[in-house]
């Protein structure tokens, strides 16, 4: 893919994330507020615009559409699209951002855009002449005149104070919490710049009231200058400062205009509308010059220029050479070559210089993290988008959004918790709220969405309060389909197990959503391959808890060096319970000859890797070797090898792909990595060898 | 004006390249190395680079062929053993020849490496339909009379 269409696919897909968080956040007030109005409009003209660069016609045409929707309701107000418009709106527009996303899909797969998009633009088309319809009605109604640019966040705007002329309107980022404190600290940076007499703020406690943030939510915060020039540094101040997603600037002796501009606006809408369909015709133009916005509101873009979007094959390599240099400095620093050499300098610097890659290491690491936000956000849309087909009213709160995890897992696990998600609307939360209320449940259903750190793991929870797994159904549905064996007592644990087996289904009509039978075991898949463990737990009738316990990173992780005859595998330090020298007398053999062995009152099964990887050398004797004991989500057994030689951080390099089609993956082998002396060590995947050895 | 000589020098080398692919139209580089008494001629499009005395870790589960896997500077490369994907006994003392195949490398372990030859590509002959050699597009047979069996990268990946 050339680069060119690689940014575009990049640009348009974060706008459209943009714009769906946008119209969400709005749909829940059942407005759009004037900046979001505005910044729709930038993103769709965006959109357009580069769009017809690539030669992309039918986006192009597309977002010119919506463009020119969003330019009426810019120029008259939220006010225009009323009450009963606005849910057809919101449908609207969510069409068009799915739209926009399926094409930026089959661009990435090469597929032709969709050439059919007549039907699309129609229902645009109606929508916006519906609209005209309702603002030449209007307009011929003098009275409307007044309220114009006025939406409901403006008209809350508070009285300024007569001293301090120049003031500025900040909102924060919505949900960005701790408004007060964001509040106090732009003061603080304010302070530093002008004397405390020169300005003023409302509300005035933020320090000391924790409370003001819902005022600040609901009115913005009010900074009020003395002075322009101080005002304009201020700009800088908190136009730099995260979390802020709009200011607006305001001079006491400009308002007069800006009110007197008003009224003539209502007027100027007995353009036909065939011409605000096309706003690129030469009469519409005066219109948008006259009606622009008010030069002093800024759409603050100044905290997005400290980042720069870097390719994640850069950061592979990064990481890669970052990998070489903690290789190339252990040679160095424990090369033979030093041995029974008394070197003090050397030794010094060789410490500093570890000091020094660690640093380098950690950074790079730091560099492919990225907030698990963006999937989370999506999910919004989902249960929106499911909770209206279904008729089912859910609250989605997320929690711990800012929780970072490694570029690569985060986009191999988005599409499990999309579809765990899925689950949890169709089949966890109850189809009818009177089911709710006698269960003395609010009928609002809830999904929680949480993600935290644990040291080296993420956790990532979904949490229905739905009616839970029923246990019952699902035996009988896994014995139907001869999953389960009959003669056999299952556990609740057991028996959440037939979920994750591949075929399994409970859902009796298969739904647009889930029920295929394709799911949790591709879930389960897709969270094994970053190295991760699924787990289920449900309380009937109180909801179901799914938990992803994944790992921060792939690509840099503790490992157990050991060995085995000439060969030296790598145990990840994870899955190691205790190592432990054992005599022959303490094995069991079992009918078919295997072994086992008893510690803490259980029994556990020993697999001898000489024996499962069919080596030529390493020891028989279980006195001569030791004993490791391991555990991989459900499987705990014991390995068998030579000796431990030691701890040892790794950077796990995969497979050359000419060997995986060896399928060697089924044998336990997931990756090798570089020693210190340049030899390779296999790094085992504790699950995998329970399997292979079965 | 010293560097004026130079100049002239390096327009000599580039007249040099452009005449050897002007060359290369009708001929084409092979390395031609030795297994088990048999000459090979390999594309030296395919060809990286020739290194000795590598170690090689051995991957369990394998095909015997595949001898395991070698750390060439960081890079992970699997190494296959020529003799054995022939069904011939193998050798201890050989040499690796990394090659890159459709961007995948792989590393063929050979008893020596003998030349670097150009052969007009018209004389490269078919295999005959029934051989039942594998690994091998075409024969050719070299000015020393000796035969060059033309092997053939691609199936080497093919397993």
């Amino acid at each position: 893919m050339d680069s060119i269409l690689e940014m575009y696919l990049y640009e348009t897909e974060s706008l459209l994330e943009q714009l769906d968080s946008i119209a969400l956040a709005a749909e829940q007030v059942n407005t759009f507020s004037q900046s979001n109005v505005d910044e729709i409009f930038r993103i769709m003209h965006t959109i357009k615009g580069s769009s017809a660069m690539m030669e992309f016609t039918p986006l192009m045409s597309v977002a010119h559409r919506i463009e020119d929707l969003f330019f009426i309701i810019r120029e008259n107000g939220m006010q225009i699209v009323s009450e009963d418009r606005r849910g057809d709106l919101f449908d609207l527009f969510f069409q068009a951002t799915d739209y926009f996303r399926n094409e930026v899909e089959k661009l990435k797969s090469n597929e032709p855009l969709s050439a059919d998009i007549d039907n699309f633009l129609s229902k645009i088309n109606t929508l916006v002449s519906k609209i005209q319809g309702d603002l030449n009605k209007s307009s011929q109604n003098s009275e409307v005149a007044a309220p114009i640019p006025a939406t409901s966040n403006e008209s809350t705007l508070p009285t300024l104070h007569p001293d301090y002329p120049y003031s500025i309107l900040v909102r924060f980022d919505q949900d960005s919490g701790m408004e007060s404190l964001r509040a106090f600290l732009l003061i603080s940076a304010i302070r530093e710049i002008c004397s405390e007499n020169d300005f003023i703020f409302t509300p005035s406690d933020v320090e000391n009231n924790a409370d003001s943030s819902d005022l600040i939510v609901e009115q913005g915060f009010l900074i009020e200058f003395r002075n322009f020039d101080e005002r304009e540094h201020a700009i800088h101040i908190i136009g730099s400062s995260g979390s802020v997603q709009s200011f607006q600037t305001h001079d006491a002796s400009e308002s007069p205009a800006s009110i007197q501009e008003a009224p003539t606006l209502p007027l100027e809408p007995a353009v036909p509308a065939m011409e605000v369909i096309e706003p690129e015709s030469p009469t519409f133009h005066p219109t948008l010059e006259k009606s622009a916005p008010p030069p002093a509101s800024i759409q603050p873009s100044s905290n997005k220029e400290s980042f720069i979007s870097v390719s994640l094959s850069k950061l592979d390599q990064l990481m890669a050479v970052v990998g070489e240099i903690v290789i190339t400095e252990s040679m160095v620093t424990d090369s033979p070559d030093l041995n029974g050499l008394a070197l003090d300098n050397f030794t010094k610097s060789a410490r500093q210089l570890r000091k020094l890659t660690d640093e380098l290491q950690d950074v790079s690491m730091s560099l492919r993290m990225v907030p698990v936000s963006s999937t989370f956000q999506k999910m919004n849309r989902i249960v929106r988008d499911m909770g209206k087909k279904l008729g089912k009213r859910v609250k989605l709160t997320l929690v711990g959004e800012e929780t970072e995890v490694d570029k690569t897992i985060v986009d191999g696990i988005s599409d499990s918790i999309m579809h765990i998600v899925r689950n949890s609307m169709d089949h966890g939360i109850e189809t009818s709220e009177e089911e709710r209320i006698a269960n003395r449940k609010d009928p609002v259903g809830e999904i929680i969405l949480s993600a935290r750190h644990t040291g080296s793991e993420v956790i990532i929870e979904i949490k229905d309060d739905g009616q839970g797994i029923n246990y019952e159904r699902v035996l009988q549905k896994a014995l139907a389909q001869g999953l389960a064996s009959p003669d056999v007592e299952y556990s609740n644990r057991e028996i959440t197990n037939f979920l994750l087996m591949p075929g399994f289904s409970t859902s009796a009509n298969v739904t647009e959503f889930s029920g295929r039978g394709v799911g949790m075991d591709v879930v389960k898949k897709s969270v094994d391959a970053v190295g991760g463990i699924l787990t289920i737990s449900s309380e009937p009738g109180l909801g179901t808890t799914t938990t992803l316990k994944i790992p921060l990173t792939m690509a840099i992780m503790d490992g157990m060096k050991v060995s085995v005859g000439s060969s030296i595998f790598t145990i990840p330090i994870n899955n190691i319970r205790q190592s432990f020298k054992v005599s022959s007398s303490d094995i069991i053999h079992d009918a078919t000859q295997s072994e086992m062995i008893k510690c803490m009152d259980s029994f556990y099964p020993i697999i001898r890797i000489k024996n499962l990887y069919n080596l030529d050398f390493g020891k028989d004797e279980i006195e001569d070797g030791i004993l490791i004991w391991v555990e991989s989500g459900e499987n705990s057994y014991c390995l068998f090898v030579d000796e431990l030689i030691g701890e040892q951080q790794v950077v796990v390099k995969p497979l050359p792909t000419y060997v995986n089609t060896f399928n060697i993956k089924n044998y336990g082998i997931t990756g090798c990595t570089i020693l210190g002396d340049g030899n390779i060590s296999i790094i085992l995947d504790i699950a995998n060898i329970f399997l292979a050895s079965q | 004006m010293s560097s004026e000589p130079m100049l002239f020098a390096a327009q000599q080398d580039s007249r040099d390249v452009e005449e050897q692919t002007v060359d290369n139209e009708n001929n084409a580089q092979f390395l031609i190395f030795n297994s088990d008494g048999l000459l090979f001629g390999v594309n030296v499009e395919y060809v990286v680079e020739i290194i000795t005395n590598h170690a090689i870790t051995h991957l369990p589960m394998m095909p015997s062929y595949i001898r395991g896997i070698l750390n060439l500077r960081g890079q992970i490369i699997p190494v296959i053993d020529i003799r054995l994907r022939l069904g011939k006994p193998c050798l201890d003392e050989c040499i690796t020849i990394v090659l890159n195949v459709n961007g995948t490398q792989v590393g063929i372990l050979v008893d020596s490496v003998a030349q670097m030859s150009s052969i007009p590509k018209e004389d490269i002959m078919p295999v005959p339909a029934h051989s039942t050699q594998k690994l091998i597009s075409g024969l050719y047979t070299m000015q020393d009379g000796n035969t060059m069996m033309v092997f053939d990268c691609v199936l080497l990946m093919e397993h």
